[in-house]
């Protein structure tokens, strides 16, 4: 187990392996093999014959519309600095593509499993986008990696900070006005001249002070009510000694403060309610499914 | 479990929290990584107890501030 934490606690219960992990049902394992699958594919040969870059901006463009093209439903652009690359790993390409794919937040409403059944196709189909538009960069001839679940050395939250898609929200996750929190990421690092997006703040972090719905909702109390500044950023440290009794050692998958999270209400104001209503009739704090 | 903040002390005095670790062995393992990164050579670290209050602790009094590192 990578995470330290996580195996403290693991091993404090006796067993090798993180019940939530061992109880995979195979559609779950399914995806996940998909992306172990094109993880030796995330690099490759470049093209000798390089394509000649006179318009940033018109490549930008084109790349853009490639992402949208094999099903990205965000796609953005910024420099790579050395806070988005992970401690101890070497990325050397100047920029990075990022991609999300939004799940389909109507799966709050069938259950946990649903939940994560669709987490598990974003994330697999993230690691198809980024698979195919690393390569699509390498044929015209600039070195570019992909990362995804598969493999990765970048940290998605930054990345996804300086491109534009959103803000850190209370929950620990990047908020989007369109998406909420409810999306899942794909990455490609290459030297291909690139127009770099810019940050954009719209309210989520002074929305986050006073919201305390993701707190509300969290089983485990995880969630804080004070936050910590890191480079000007609010940032609500979660507490994995407590949100790890209900995210990774049970079976049952937990994304509640997530789906929670009222950015969503603007794109599914019905499905909201409803799942909503739901978490009042048992207490907001019960799991789904205790 | 020990819960410790890693702080990052800008030259100019900021300070910025890198995170939360849950061993002081964890923690200064990243702060030994972080020195090594040149563009941060400027930078101070400091390892403390995690905030009661920043932590998801109804009722926490206050901080507790262990030895900088």
């Amino acid at each position: 187990m990578a995470d330290p934490v996580l195996a403290e606690m693991v091993h404090a219960t006796g067993a090798t392996e993180s019940r939530h992990y061992a109880a995979v049902k195979p559609t779950i394992q399914a995806y996940r093999a998909s992306w172990v699958k094109l993880a030796p594919y995330r690099d490759g040969p470049v093209n000798s014959q390089r394509v000649t870059v006179n318009d940033p901006a018109a490549m930008t463009a084109q790349i853009k519309a490639k992402a949208a093209e094999l099903g990205a439903n965000m796609v953005g652009v910024c420099r790579l600095q050395p806070h988005m690359i992970d401690l101890g790993s070497e990325v050397s390409h100047e920029f990075v593509i990022a991609c999300c794919v939004a799940e389909d937040y109507e799966k709050v409403l069938q259950g946990p499993d649903a939940v994560e059944e669709e987490a598990m196709r974003t994330y697999a189909k993230c690691t198809e986008i980024a698979t195919e538009l690393a390569g699509y960069v390498r044929d015209m001839g600039y070195p570019a990696m992909a990362h995804h679940n598969g493999a990765s050395e970048v940290q998605a939250i930054p990345i996804f900070y300086q491109v534009g898609f959103g803000e850190l929200g209370r929950h620990g996750s990047l908020i989007n006005e369109t998406y909420g929190a409810s999306f899942r990421p794909g990455f490609v690092t290459t030297d291909l001249p690139l127009i770099e997006d810019q940050p954009r703040e719209f309210g989520v972090q002074d929305f986050c002070m006073n919201c305390n719905v993701c707190q509300r909702n969290c089983p485990g109390d995880a969630i804080p009510q004070d936050h910590v500044i890191t480079h000007g950023i609010k940032r609500w440290l979660i507490d994995l000694e407590k949100c790890y009794p209900y995210s990774r050692l049970r079976d049952e998958y937990c994304h509640l403060c997530v789906d929670a999270c009222p950015y969503i209400v603007k794109s599914y104001p019905e499905t909201y309610k409803a799942f909503m209503k739901g978490r009042k009739q048992v207490g907001y704090k019960t799991p789904k499914t205790y | 479990m020990e819960k410790l903040y890693v702080n990052e002390i800008l030259p100019d005095g900021e300070v910025s929290t890198v995170g939360l670790f849950y061993s002081r062995a964890e923690a200064e393992k990243i702060v030994a990584m972080l020195r090594d990164i040149p563009e941060r050579s400027a930078c101070r670290y400091e390892i403390v107890h995690a905030v009661r209050h920043l932590l998801a602790e109804k009722g926490a009094p206050g901080a507790q501030t262990a030895p900088k590192e």
